[in-house]
């Protein structure tokens, strides 16, 4: 795989010179297996918390995730590739998730696809947009049918939608309202995938 | 919260959606001012671990997650009086195309779920309860992180819940994008921190699931169902719905009708009476077509069979099933091989690629609908769809995904031929889209 050793923008802010994750979230992984009956189930919330702060799985997160969990580097890239919420490419600061199974698809999920499209400026799902904030993905369903056509967005679900509605959170996003702004991502357009861990939701992680 | 799209409210012998719509019934004190957490207060300090079990089996409930297994037998394979640890697992990884009842009832009611996995516990002398959530369902995980912290400060999880001596915990563990881990084996994988590939078994779950201990795997319907039962008696749930399918259930109702959403149906009660009375039917001017009774896994029924009855036995005798309840309705205006070869690229791209014939059947299978469907079929693309089908059936795979796989080719052969012989022979097609994924 040859994915672009962009991990060195992590280091301004990680303060560890050579390796793709920060102290901290390495100390936090490897607290993880305490909490399971088995350590080896500590392998995907750790992953998680790599592709956190880096925006996406590169070979060294990985291979630093398997170290910090005494695990073979090849056994966690191996269960990174199986699962399509883990992703080996940057996507962008909003990915677009969009359903495109049978219920969304009777109520116009294609022309959606087509008009994200056309919205963002790409061609093909996984394509960042030229600001690098924006990617899509067509998706198969996630249980939201009720609502159909919809689709994820920045960890919440998107209801009804119509090329208006889409268009209107496209443009939320490229001139965020400072109100809009989320704590940890405030700053503005940049490709920089997002570096902070959202520590409140991962704390939780394992309840 | 979006606007609620489904059964709420007293009405029609709402059993799990009697007090959904109530505002802010996922906080534990709503959730109690209407009669919450009763069941469990009575389970606990009233009941026999065995006599919740019995109470189960009385009422017939059977599983809500696809497979329909009878819910109080499964309970009673665990053997509960074992020193070792034992887990019970909620499969909260509802993926099935067309189904969104799960999510319904976590958005609506966390807590009713809770309740169920804790009385659950209980009766299988399970201490530790995990829920596999959907990697997606950011805001049912959130309501269930809330839930469990309320049910905590409360002491309702803990040490001795409600003063017994039985300590119950719920931990929560989310998955990362897979369909095949709502395959109970495939689960226990992924929880485990495996690819989810399903098990060969046995052994079954029961004996040896979650890290190699007795574990009883429940979908989430099925567990938000049991306060009703314990509370009303097992005997009185089961007056509700026919005999061999009692009780009630959530049907997501979504593609071509004029209001989708999750409905609550007695089981017995037609499709016709979901799709047109509580769906509203087709759009104005279109006929349904065909519809999917259980899912995207389930076979598909046309529209001569829509007063086939919502209960298994009626379901198996149309040679479909009751599956997870997505009710999926196309209506004339769309193209069933079209919407056949979506269904495919689906399984196709799930398949976790443990057993051959799924792995290799489904690619196959796309590419005779691409050259069907690019008109550059003919009689030979029709007779390798049958020759695939037949492959992905019939226990040839460790588990459903192949064989729903080939039920989407051979329900739709049954049904609608002549739309394949229009496209793979004459080259036409006699109706509108649904075009491929993107």
């Amino acid at each position: 795989m040859n994915t672009p050793r962009t991990q060195s923008q992590g280091r301004e802010f990680a303060g560890t010179p050579g390796r793709a994750l920060s102290q901290h979230v390495i100390a936090e992984i490897r607290e993880l297996p305490g909490r399971f009956p088995q350590p080896r189930s500590a392998v995907m919330p750790a992953l998680d918390l790599a592709q956190e702060e880096l925006g996406y799985l590169t070979p060294d997160a990985m291979t630093e995730v398997a170290e910090a969990l005494n695990l073979d580097a090849g056994y966690v890239e191996g269960v990174a590739t199986f699962y399509s919420l883990f992703h080996m490419q940057p996507i962008g600061k909003h990915r677009f998730y969009l359903c495109t199974n049978l219920s969304c698809t009777l109520r116009g999920a294609n022309e959606l696809v087509d008009h994200v499209k056309k919205a963002i400026g790409v061609s093909e799902p996984g394509e960042l947009s030229k600001d690098g904030l924006f990617s899509y993905e067509g998706v198969e369903c996630l249980g939201a049918c009720e609502y159909a056509p919809m689709a994820r967005l920045d960890h919440r679900y998107h209801y009804d939608l119509t090329a208006e509605k889409v268009d209107a959170l496209i443009e939320e996003r490229r001139s965020p309202r400072p109100h809009l702004t989320s704590p940890h991502g405030g700053e503005g357009p940049a490709a920089r995938p997002a570096r902070k861990p959202r520590a409140p939701r991962k704390k939780k992680a394992d309840g | 919260m979006a606007e609620l799209r489904g059964s709420h409210g007293e009405a029609n012998g709402n059993v799990l959606t009697r007090h959904f719509g109530t505002r802010d019934l996922h906080k534990i004190d709503v959730y109690e001012s209407k009669g919450g957490y009763t069941a469990l207060r009575k389970a606990l300090l009233e009941m026999e671990p065995a006599a919740i079990t019995n109470e189960v089996k009385t009422s017939g409930l059977r599983g809500r997650g696809g497979a329909g297994f009878a819910t109080g037998v499964k309970w009673s394979f665990i053997k509960r009086d074992t020193p070792e640890p034992k887990y019970v697992v909620i499969n909260a990884d509802e993926s099935e195309p067309g189904t969104a009842k799960d999510r319904y009832i976590l958005e609506n009611s966390p807590h009713m779920v809770l309740e169920g996995i804790m009385i659950a516990a209980y009766a299988v002398g399970a201490n530790q309860a995990w829920i596999y959530i959907r990697g997606e369902y950011d805001e049912p995980y959130r309501m269930l992180m809330e839930a469990i912290g309320e049910a905590r400060d409360k002491g309702y999880l803990g040490p001795k819940p409600m003063g017994k001596d039985f300590p119950l915990d719920i931990r929560v563990y989310r998955g990362h994008g897979a369909y095949i881990c709502g395959e109970e084996t495939a689960l226990l994988e992924s929880l485990e921190g495996k690819r989810a590939q399903p098990r060969s078994r046995p052994p079954f779950p029961a004996v040896k699931g979650a890290w190699g201990r007795p574990t009883l795997l429940n979908n989430v319907e099925t567990l938000a169902t049991v306060p009703a039962i314990i509370n009303m008696g097992g005997a009185e749930y089961a007056k509700l719905g026919t005999e061999k399918s009692p009780g009630t259930r959530l049907l997501t109702v979504s593609g071509n009708v004029k209001r989708p959403g999750v409905y609550e149906v007695e089981l017995g009660a037609t499709f016709r009476q979901v799709i047109f009375d509580l769906a509203g039917g087709p759009p104005d001017g279109r006929k349904v077509k065909v519809f999917w009774p259980g899912g995207s896994s389930a076979p598909v029924l046309p529209e001569s069979m829509l007063d086939t009855t919502t209960d298994m036995e009626a379901l198996a005798a149309a040679k479909s099933m009751g599956g997870s309840g997505g009710v999926i309705v196309m209506d004339d205006s769309h193209c069933v091989v079209r919407a056949a070869y979506r269904l495919l690229q689906f399984y196709a791209h799930e398949s976790c690629g443990k057993c051959t014939p799924c792995r290799i059947g489904g690619d196959w299978a796309v590419r005779m609908y691409e050259r069907v469907l690019a008109n550059d079929g003919s009689q030979v693309e029709l007779d390798n769809l049958r020759r695939v089908s037949d492959a992905l059936q019939n226990g040839r795979c460790l588990c459903g995904l192949g064989d729903s796989a080939g039920w989407v080719i051979d329900s739709t052969f049954r049904h609608f031929y002549s739309e394949y012989e229009d496209h793979a022979l004459r080259h036409e097609c006699n109706a509108g889209k649904v075009m491929t994924s993107a």
